[in-house]
C-alpha cells in the first residue's frame, strides 16, 4: 500500500482493527489458553495467572503486527474472527 | 501499512507515541512521585510527622475500632440507588483489615459490609478510616494524602472514576508504551553504536532525537518491565474471562479452593467471641521464622468478624524481598488455632507476584526506590525529548505550522504544566486553612486549576519558529521554580520544619527528602529557564541578521 | 554497614563496566584518548568481569529478587550516566583507561 493511499478512514480503521481487534484476539487467547490448561489438569488460578502474564505480550506483537501486514482486510479477518473462534471455542470447552 | 515494514513501524510509532505521550507523561512522572507517597503524604499531613509504626495489637487497639466504624456515606448512598430502597440499619461486615509497610507511621483499617441485594448475592460497601496506632487516634477524613491518595491514584486511574474509563486509557497507553518500545528498536538504526551518543551541541532536532533514543534504550528494561507489570496487574480489569465466558470453571475453582483449604466459605449466622488474634499474630512469626524468613505482619484480614466461622487471615510484610505480602497463615477465629498454612507459591505465581510487587514496590530498599525515580524520570524525559524531535522536524515546513503549535502547546502542558500543577497542589496544602470543611477536594481542585491555567498560557504564548521553541517553556519553569520555593518556604512558617531541623537536629527524611527535591526542582527550572533565555535571544539575533542581510540584497 | 560499602561496590563496578562498554566504541575513545583505536576486545571482556562483579555483589547483599532489580537499574543509571559524562565532561572518564598503553 502506498502513502498517497492512506485515508483517514483507512487510518481509523487501521486503528480499530489494532485495538479493538487485538484485544478480541486476546480475550480469545485468554478464554481458550485457561479453558486448555484447565483440560490439561492446571489449576483455574494457575491457568488464569499464566494467559494474564502472557496476554499483554501477545497484544503488543498483534497491535504491531496489524500495522505492518499489507491487507487490512486480512488484519480484521484473523484478529477478530480469530479471537471470536478461540472465545467460541474455549467456552464450549469450559461447558 | 507503509510500503516497509520500517516504515509502518515509524508511522506507529510516531503518532501513537505522540497522542498516548501526553497520557503516558503524566503516568511515568506520577508514578515517579508514588515511589515516595507515603513520603509526600508526611509533608502533607503535618500531623502524621512520626516514625513508621509496626502493626499495632488487635486485642488491645484494633478490636475497639473495627466495631465502630461505619460504611462510607457515598457508598451507601450508590448502594441505596442499586436495590432502589433504604438499607437496614445495621449492615453486615463481611470482613476486617489493616494494612501497613515499613515506611506507614498511620495505619489504614478497612471495613467491607454486605448489601441485601437480591440482584447480586456479592453486594458489599466498604468503610475506611486512617489512624494513629500508638494511641488509636482518628485522622480526619477530610485529610487529603496527597501522595497515597492524589498522586498514586492519578498515576493508574487518571481520576476519571466513571466506569474505570481512566484505568482502561491508562492500559491502553501502556499497551502504547510497548509497542512504542518494540517499534522504536525496529526503527533505531544504530541502537548499540548510539547507546551512549549523546551531541548538546547539534542542532535541535538531532540532539532532542538523541536524548530520546538514549533514554529509551539504557531505561529500556525499567520501561518495558513497568509497562507490562502495570497492565498484568489490572489484567483482572482488562480480560474479565473468569466473570464472563468461564463463570463454570472459575467458580468451581473458587468453592475447590475454598473446601481444599478448610477455609469457612459462608457465615454459619450464628455469633461467637474473637480468640486472641495478638497470640496468632506470636504464632505466624513463629511459622515464619521457621521457615526461615522471620518477619513481621503486613495485612491482617478478619473475615466474618464475630460470626461461628469467622476466621483471621495474617499475611508476612515483604519488606526484605519484591513479593510485598505473602506467607499467609489462616486461624480459626473462635478457637485461635491454625486452619491453613499457604505453602510457597508455584512458578507461575511466583512470576506474577515478582511483577506485581517489583512494580508495587513495598520493600525496604531506599537506593532501589531511587534508581525507580530515575527511571520514571528516564521515561519523562524520553517522552519529553519524543514532542520535541516531533515538532522541530515539522516547523521547517509551513504545512504543518497549525499541527506544531497544537502539539507544542499540548507538550508544554504536559511537561511543565504538570509539574506547575504539582508544585501548586502541594503551595495550596499549605497555605488553605486547617478549618476550612472539604479541604482535601479544594487542594485537589486547585491542582486541575493550576493544570488548565498552564494549558491557556502554553496556547496563548505558542509559535511555531524552527530552532526556537515557544516561550511558554521558559516562563513555565519560572513558575515551577517559585512554586517550589514557595512550598519549602511554607512548610518551614507553617509546621516550624525547616532544613536544619529536618536534615540536623531532628532528622525527619521524609520531610527533608521532599523538601530537598523540590529545591533541586527549582534549581534545574532556573538553569533551564536561562537557558532558554539565551536561546531565545541567539535566534532573535540571528533573525534580526538575517532580515539585515536580506534587506541589503534587496537594497 | 558492610553491606552498604558492597552495594556501593556493586554500583561503582557497574558504572566502570558501562563506562569500559563505552570506550570500547572508537568514536567515544576519541572523545576521551586521542585519535588512536581503542583495545576493544580488552575492554569488553573487562566490562564484561565487571559487569558481572556487580551483579554478584548485587546478590550478596540483598535477596535474590531485589538483588537482580538492582542491578539492572544500575546498569541503565551508570549507561545514563557515562552517556552524559562523555557528552559534557569526556575527560572525566579517563581514569578508566589512562593504564592503556
Amino acid at each position: 500500500m502506498k502513502t498517497a493511499t492512506i485515508t483517514p478512514l483507512h487510518i481509523l480503521s487501521r486503528t480499530a482493527a489494532a485495538l479493538l481487534g487485538g484485544y478480541c484476539f486476546v480475550w480469545g487467547f485468554t478464554t481458550l489458553g485457561i479453558a486448555l490448561a484447565v483440560t490439561l489438569g492446571m489449576s483455574f488460578g494457575e491457568a488464569r495467572t499464566l494467559s494474564y502474564l502472557l496476554a499483554f505480550l501477545l497484544f503488543t506483537a498483534v497491535f504491531c503486527w496489524a500495522f505492518a501486514t499489507a491487507s487490512l482486510g486480512r488484519a480484521w479477518l484473523l484478529l477478530a474472527g480469530g479471537g471470536a473462534v478461540m472465545t467460541l471455542l474455549g467456552w464450549l470447552l469450559a461447558n | 501499512m507503509l510500503q516497509t515494514f520500517r516504515q509502518s513501524m515509524a508511522w506507529l510509532h510516531t503518532w501513537f507515541g505522540l497522542v498516548l505521550g501526553f497520557v503516558l507523561m503524566a503516568v511515568f512522572f506520577f508514578g515517579s512521585l508514588s515511589v515516595f507517597d507515603r513520603e509526600i503524604d508526611r509533608w502533607a499531613l503535618p500531623e502524621t510527622r512520626f516514625e513508621p509504626q509496626p502493626m499495632p495489637s488487635y486485642d488491645n487497639l484494633l478490636a475497639d475500632v473495627f466495631p465502630n466504624m461505619e460504611a462510607e456515606e457515598e457508598e451507601l448512598d450508590a448502594a441505596r440507588k442499586r436495590i432502589g430502597g433504604e438499607l437496614p440499619a445495621q449492615l453486615q461486615p463481611v470482613g476486617w483489615g489493616a494494612y501497613t509497610t515499613h515506611r506507614d507511621p498511620v495505619l489504614d483499617v478497612f471495613t467491607e459490609y454486605s448489601v441485601p441485594n437480591p440482584a447480586d448475592p456479592f453486594d458489599h460497601v466498604h468503610g475506611h478510616l486512617t489512624l494513629d496506632p500508638r494511641n488509636g487516634t482518628v485522622l480526619p477524613h477530610d485529610r487529603l494524602k496527597i501522595g497515597s491518595e492524589f498522586f498514586y491514584p492519578l498515576h493508574y486511574s487518571l481520576h476519571i472514576q466513571w466506569q474505570q474509563l481512566g484505568t482502561w486509557i491508562v492500559g491502553v497507553a501502556a499497551l502504547i508504551m510497548l509497542v512504542a518500545l518494540v517499534s522504536g528498536v525496529i526503527i533505531h538504526r544504530r541502537l548499540f553504536r548510539e547507546l551512549f551518543t549523546f551531541r548538546p551541541g547539534k542542532r535541535t532536532q538531532r540532539s532532542s532525537l538523541d536524548l530520546h533514543n538514549l533514554t529509551g534504550v539504557v531505561a529500556l528494561p525499567f520501561h518495558f518491565i513497568f509497562a507490562l507489570s502495570g497492565l498484568t496487574i489490572f489484567a483482572f480489569l482488562y480480560l474479565p474471562v473468569g466473570e464472563t465466558v468461564l463463570t463454570t470453571p472459575a467458580q468451581a475453582h473458587l468453592m475447590e479452593e475454598a473446601v481444599s483449604r478448610g477455609l469457612p466459605f459462608e457465615p454459619a449466622g450464628e455469633p461467637a467471641p474473637i480468640a486472641s488474634v495478638d497470640a496468632m499474630v506470636m504464632e505466624a512469626k513463629k511459622r515464619w521464622a521457621e521457615r526461615g524468613m522471620p518477619g513481621e505482619v503486613g495485612f491482617l484480614w478478619v473475615t466474618h468478624p464475630g460470626d461461628r466461622n469467622s476466621f483471621v487471615s495474617l499475611f508476612r510484610a515483604g519488606s526484605d524481598r519484591v513479593a510485598f505480602v505473602g506467607q499467609g497463615v489462616h486461624f480459626d477465629a473462635v478457637s485461635g488455632r491454625v486452619l491453613y498454612e499457604e505453602p510457597p507459591p508455584s512458578v507461575v505465581a511466583g512470576i506474577n507476584e515478582f511483577l506485581t510487587g517489583l512494580h508495587l514496590q513495598h520493600f525496604e530498599h531506599w537506593p532501589l526506590r531511587w534508581l525507580y525515580v530515575l527511571g520514571g524520570l528516564l521515561g519523562c524525559t524520553c517522552i519529553a525529548t519524543g514532542f520535541i524531535f516531533f515538532t522541530e522536524k515539522r516547523k521547517r515546513n509551513l504545512k504543518d505550522a497549525a499541527l506544531v503549535r497544537r502539539v507544542d502547546a499540548l507538550a508544554v502542558t504536559a511537561v511543565t504544566g504538570m509539574v506547575v500543577a504539582a508544585g501548586t497542589i502541594l503551595v495550596a496544602n499549605r497555605l488553605l486553612p486547617v478549618a476550612l470543611p472539604h479541604r482535601g477536594t479544594w487542594e485537589e481542585v486547585v491542582f486541575w486549576l493550576a493544570w488548565l491555567l498552564a494549558f491557556a498560557h502554553a496556547i496563548w504564548r505558542g509559535r511555531a519558529v524552527p530552532g526556537s521553541l515557544s516561550p511558554a517553556w521558559r516562563e513555565q519553569c519560572w513558575a515551577i521554580a517559585l512554586l517550589a520555593v514557595t512550598a519549602v518556604v511554607l512548610n518551614w512558617i507553617t509546621t516550624g520544619d525547616h532544613l536544619l531541623k529536618t536534615l540536623i537536629t531532628e532528622r525527619y527524611w521524609p520531610v527533608a527528602g521532599l523538601d530537598l527535591a523540590l529545591l533541586a526542582s527549582a534549581a534545574i527550572a532556573i538553569r533551564v529557564a536561562f537557558l532558554l533565555r539565551g536561546r531565545e535571544r541567539a535566534t532573535a539575533f540571528v533573525d534580526s541578521q538575517g532580515s539585515r542581510a536580506l534587506e541589503v540584497v534587496r537594497g | 554497614m558492610v553491606e552498604s560499602l558492597l552495594l556501593a561496590l556493586g554500583v561503582a563496578s557497574g558504572f566502570i563496566g558501562m563506562g569500559w562498554l563505552a570506550l570500547s566504541m572508537s568514536q567515544h575513545w576519541q572523545q576521551v584518548r586521542d585519535t588512536s583505536l581503542p583495545p576493544a576486545k580488552l575492554l569488553r571482556a573487562l566490562a564484561a568481569v565487571a559487569l558481572l562483579t556487580s551483579l554478584f555483589l548485587c546478590l550478596w547483599v540483598d535477596h535474590p529478587s531485589i538483588a537482580v532489580l538492582v542491578w539492572v537499574m544500575v546498569i541503565s543509571a551508570s549507561a545514563f550516566l557515562v552517556a552524559m559524562l562523555l557528552a559534557w565532561r569526556p575527560r572525566w572518564l579517563k581514569p578508566l583507561v589512562s593504564w592503556a598503553h
